[in-house]
């Protein structure tokens, strides 16, 4: 398989798309690739599309999670770089809701949502029942 | 006096702290301080073992330490003054006459009362293993007679045998309560104001301002605990990580703090102060997707 189709990433219509966009950053596009085919082969999103960030020189997507959701933007970037809290800011300022997509060597992804201001975290699922004094007791003997 | 939600309506703005510096920690002594900083929404960290319940960690006592932070938001409100320096010469040689006195008498007391013990168990060994003959009963009282006078005589109470007493309740800080010098401009600097340092205390005033109180927050590897009311009542909400709007950082320090922050069920806090005083807050939550 491998000697028959050695470029289809390159070939691929989509990276053709995201390599017009011109960032000049061949690693972050190749990051980028690889989340779009996650978004849209594996998790099924919608209307998946590429765009550029000017003031980061990076491709960024956008997409559904599914007909009728709400656009939120996909942050692609390779697990080894370094970002600051301002172009987070920037990614944040386009208005939909963010997901940082970190892309491993390995092509391993980790998606972390990110929200302007203060969101509290859910509180720990219940239900709750007083462990009595006799299961603490227990616990100490352990030590 | 900045004010916010949480303070007391009847807030004393003369209310100062004392805070007694220990080489550059700023500490807390005096109780009524305690309240005072708690009353403001600062937490501080106890550092100080208590006298009944001593080789644990779980409840400690005075002094309180204060965050660089805390006493920097006291300075600036001019709630804290400078503990004067203990004037030991003075205080101190009476304090010791005084303790040499009351061990002196104490000592007498129970030398007295340890006679009169020993006293009593004679007569109670001598006379109950001889009760029931009359014939020897004179020569009996003439023994026991002798033997208490020998006592009285060649007993010794030995110094290691006294029974010391030591005070545990509320030990009283010996300090002059009269005389406070209020906060002057040559407060010693000690903290290097790094450009993190300047972040993290914008940081903690802003969100100080909002009603949050602020813990250190070394266990989470972040700057603060964040917490929506006293840590008394409530778990902490968000792992405040402090750093510069143009700071570099590395992503997988951000996914790093992230994960841990989902593990224990808080939101991490990515915080930057801005050019016009304000504060940029993001929230990193773990997104679901595995």
């Amino acid at each position: 398989m491998c000697d028959q189709t050695p470029n289809w990433i390159l070939q691929h219509p989509a990276y053709q798309q995201m390599k017009d966009l011109e960032v000049g950053d061949s690693e972050q596009l190749h990051a980028a690739f690889l989340v779009y085919m996650d978004l849209t082969e594996v998790r099924r999103w919608k209307e998946v599309s590429c765009v550029k960030s000017p003031e980061l020189q990076v491709v960024l997507l956008k997409a559904k999670e599914k007909e009728g959701a709400s656009v939120q933007t996909i942050f692609p970037l390779p697990v080894h770089r370094s970002l600051s809290h301002r172009s987070i800011r920037q990614v944040l300022d386009r208005g939909f809701p963010v997901l940082l997509c970190a892309v491993a060597a390995d092509s391993t992804l980790v998606y972390q949502r990110m929200t302007d201001g203060l969101v509290t975290p859910d509180p720990p699922a219940g239900p709750f029942q007083d462990v009595g004094r006799r299961q603490h007791r227990k616990r100490r003997q352990q030590h | 006096m900045e004010e916010s939600p949480s303070m007391d309506d009847h807030q004393d703005s003369s209310l100062v702290v004392g805070v007694g510096l220990c080489d550059s920690a700023p500490l807390l002594w005096r109780l009524q301080d305690l309240k005072t900083v708690r009353s403001l929404g600062l937490v501080g960290a106890l550092l100080g073992s208590l006298p009944r319940t001593p080789r644990q960690n779980q409840r400690l006592g005075r002094p309180l330490l204060l965050l660089p932070e805390e006493e920097k938001l006291l300075r600036d409100e001019e709630a804290a003054g400078a503990l004067p320096g203990q004037n030991q010469d003075v205080g101190g040689v009476e304090l010791q006459r005084r303790f040499e006195e009351d061990q002196q008498r104490s000592f007498e007391e129970q030398s007295v009362l340890a006679l009169e013990d020993r006293k009593s168990a004679l007569l109670r060994a001598m006379t109950s293993s001889h009760t029931g003959s009359e014939s020897g009963a004179e020569a009996v009282d003439e023994a026991l007679r002798r033997r208490l006078e020998a006592l009285d005589h060649s007993f010794t109470f030995p110094q290691s045998a006294m029974a010391v007493q030591l005070s545990t309740a509320r030990a009283g800080l010996s300090y002059c309560p009269e005389a406070r010098a209020h906060l002057q401009a040559n407060w010693p600097i000690r903290e290097q104001n790094s450009p993190r340092s300047d972040a993290r205390c914008q940081v903690f005033r802003d969100l100080r301002g909002r009603g949050f109180f602020l813990t250190s927050a070394g266990k989470f590897g972040g700057d603060f605990l964040v917490y929506p009311g006293d840590p008394l009542r409530f778990h902490a909400h968000f792992i405040a990580v402090c750093l510069m709007l143009d700071e570099s950082v590395c992503l997988l320090d951000v996914l790093a703090v992230a994960r841990l922050g989902s593990n224990v069920k808080k939101t991490v806090l990515l915080c930057s102060p801005t050019a016009d005083g304000g504060v940029h807050y993001t929230s990193l939550q773990w997104s679901g997707m595995v």
